[in-house]
């Protein structure tokens, strides 16, 4: 009896010993989860050895648990980011670069040429590649055709191309009660000002950092113009719009008569029908590019981010190969990402597919997309947005002149860029 | 006899064993980790081992200008809290412990905001002070206005005062408890003596309640301000929402911007000390002037 007992212990241990269990962590997307358990289950079939735990957190949350898991040192297998969070990851070297073997692949060159151009610098290191894009995504503008007409405009024709249009278009398409805005025309995606601000100084001309990244807040003149255009949209300006209102982007899908155009990606399309199925039905929506300046020397549309999913540096060779495999397993299903998520994976032969280019505003946005460049990712990225934002919320809110708001800006995140 | 004492004190001890060393692994390491921690210096996420860099965390504190705008942003919070909670909340105790019916209803209705998560007072609160929100109807009903925008979020006083009023609403009723606890530890035989001596309610509370509840007084005036000094949750949500940072900037926020946005543990630990020490500092100052009115009955 003894030795019978013996034998199943040493046997279970054994199994035991086997099994893989893969600890993945990810942000909230209700359409994903649903997409991805399936793929879990798929893989565990075929890898019967291999237990994959998945765990959702807020996209707000994410950044913090992920964080202190990591300096924790129990991090997890996989996980993605935003891509300007999780850039730190990469050169703290605290993620695994790609497995090529995991793959069935022979070289990152080979790796490359699978991905729209471009698109794995963002994750790319001293030559390794050190993350697989679940999405890229851009901004454009989503407009609600109805209170177009609403005003006499036709949607079609007089969607604005240009910022100065933007102002010209929101004032007719505004309703207020005294100072109170009861309907937008438009509002920015506040308050992430790396993402659309940056382009609109850029294409004036200006730049956050030099091209040898020692000094920040390159061109006065351009600074000085958006600054002023986002005093004049502001409450203290034109009162078109501010950054205390409910998210435009959130207004916009309910279709209440208080948003007529917001900015976001691709993935709105969805989320539209699955929360108003009767607007996505109605097709009283349409997307537009991203608007340039009517006197702006560069064509920048708005910049894009990216989810990329990472592996942890930490985790065992072994888990590490089995998390790569997953993860390539998972983003061997772009189509179905599209359709059922609304995410674009950069991919080449996907980007050229029937499948994408059928998708509606595809062309828009992939178009808009060829114009742009990522966020830019700076180990201190975090912290000039942060002064960013002071700056644009003091002309916004507060009676601070564009010309103070500058020198405040460029001295704080000249400082910054001296730091250790 | 004395081994009896002893042993008393023995059992003591070893009951409070549980309590100290929960104390000790979850309160007293993370502290003196964080005095180690705010002399180095360490990167979150790097791998490095923390770099003795002795007291520069400290000094980049006393001459980084943001750190000094979040002790402003602290110390107007606190000073704008502090003085309406001990007040209302006095006055609250005393009004439900000279009713005579209701009393428990009172106690709950008041307590009920400490209940709910900071997190949810706070959405609910920021929903409220939306431009088009309950705050801005309000306030044009009570002062016969149309259409104003007051700015709850925007301006920068009334974006304090919103953090204020939410955080007052959130804790007054806890106060209130403590309060009406205190009072009704008070013997009646003492009130009843000073009505037979013909005191009048007021005379009563003012003469006889007031200084017999001084102990409750100074414990609440203590965890008022350690609590008003270490706010984050209300901050952090209306940042969130789209409100400035720089007005409502304050310290338990900015050790959380330092440490989770910027990574910067070391000076995240130092201001943690520093806030360490005003809150000792404060609370012993508090109960040095108080302990020399001690009560006896």
């Amino acid at each position: 009896m003894r030795w019978l007992i013996l034998v199943a212990l040493i046997v279970s241990t054994i199994l035991c010993a086997s099994q893989i269990e893969i600890i993945f962590w990810t942000h909230e997307d209700p359409n994903r989860t649903p997409l991805e358990e399936r793929y879990i289950q798929e893989f565990q079939k075929m890898y019967p050895n291999v237990k994959i735990t998945r765990v959702t957190y807020p996209s707000a949350k994410i950044r913090e648990v992920v964080l202190t898991a990591f300096a924790a040192r129990k991090g997890p297998d996989i996980f993605n980011m935003e891509i300007q969070d999780a850039y730190p990851y990469i050169v703290n070297e605290r993620v695994a670069p790609v497995s090529l073997s995991a793959l069935g692949l022979k070289s990152y060159d080979e790796l490359r040429q699978m991905y729209v151009e471009g698109t794995l610098d963002a994750v790319t290191y001293k030559g390794k590649i050190y993350g697989l894009p679940l999405e890229l995504t851009n901004w454009c503008v989503f407009i609600n055709k109805k209170y177009f007409r609403e005003v006499g405009l036709d949607p079609e024709k007089d969607y604005p191309k240009t910022w100065e249009d933007m102002v010209r278009v929101s004032e007719k398409l505004v309703i207020r009660e005294g100072q109170i805005l009861k309907r937008r025309g438009f509002d920015f995606r506040y308050p992430y000002y790396l993402t659309f601000m940056l382009p609109m100084v850029e294409q004036l001309g200006g730049a956050l950092l030099s091209e040898d990244g020692k000094t920040a807040i390159i061109n006065d003149e351009a600074w000085l113009k958006v600054l002023r255009f986002f005093k004049e949209w502001g409450p203290n300006g034109k009162n078109l719009g501010s950054p205390t209102y409910t998210a435009a982007r959130k207004d916009f899908n309910k279709d209440n008569n208080t948003v007529t155009m917001c900015l976001s990606g691709l993935y709105q399309i969805l989320r539209i029908k699955a929360e108003n199925p009767q607007f996505y039905e109605s097709k009283e929506w349409m997307v537009v590019p991203f608007p340039v300046f009517e006197d702006a020397v560069k064509d920048v549309r708005c910049n894009y981010y990216g989810h990329y999913y990472m592996v942890n540096a930490e985790s065992s060779k072994e888990k590490q190969e089995w998390a790569w495999k997953f993860i390539a397993y998972m983003l061997s299903h772009p189509e179905e990402y599209l359709i059922e998520v609304g995410l674009i994976q950069p991919k080449k032969d996907f980007v050229e597919s029937d499948t994408f280019k059928n998708y509606p505003y595809s062309k828009v946005f992939l178009e808009d997309m060829a114009k742009s460049h990522i966020v830019p990712l700076h180990p201190k990225g975090p912290q000039l947005e942060q002064l960013i934002k002071e700056a644009v919320e003091s002309v916004m809110l507060t009676n601070t002149t564009v010309e103070d708001a500058l020198k405040t800006l460029k001295k704080k995140a000249n400082d910054l860029l001296k730091e250790e | 006899m004395r081994g009896v004492e002893r042993k008393k004190a023995l059992w003591g001890f070893i009951f409070t064993v549980p309590a100290i060393v929960f104390f000790a692994i979850f309160n007293l390491y993370p502290i003196f980790y964080a005095v180690w921690m705010s002399f180095h210096r360490k990167d979150l996420l790097s791998l490095k081992p923390p770099r003795f860099v002795g007291l520069a965390n400290y000094v980049y504190l006393f001459r980084s200008e943001s750190f000094w705008n979040s002790l402003k942003a602290t110390f107007i919070f606190a000073a704008g809290t502090f003085v309406p909670m001990v007040v209302l909340s006095l006055v609250f105790a005393a009004l439900i412990v000279s009713r005579k019916r209701l009393q428990r209803f009172l106690q709950m209705v008041y307590y009920s905001p400490a209940v709910l998560s900071s997190v949810v007072a706070a959405s609910i609160w920021l929903l409220m002070f939306d431009p088009r929100g309950l705050a801005n109807q309000f306030l044009n009903f009570l002062l016969n206005t149309k259409g104003v925008d007051y700015r709850w979020l925007a301006n920068e006083n009334m974006l304090r005062l919103a953090t204020i009023i939410v955080y007052f609403w959130k804790y007054v009723g806890y106060f209130t408890i403590i309060f009406v606890a205190g009072m009704a530890s008070v013997p009646r035989s003492v009130h009843e003596a000073a009505t037979i001596d013909g005191a009048t309610k007021w005379q009563d509370f003012w003469y006889i309640t007031l200084p017999l509840i001084k102990p409750t007084t100074l414990l609440v005036c203590v965890m008022t301000t350690i609590q008003c000094l270490r706010t984050f949750s209300t901050q952090y949500l209306f940042v969130q929402g789209g409100a400035p940072l720089k007005p409502i900037d304050v310290i338990a926020l900015s050790i959380y911007n330092t440490a989770i946005r910027d990574h910067r543990i070391d000076r995240a630990s130092a201001m943690s000390v520093l806030l360490l020490l005003i809150i000792m500092s404060l609370s012993y100052l508090q109960m040095k002037i108080s302990k020399s009115e001690e009560v006896s009955y």
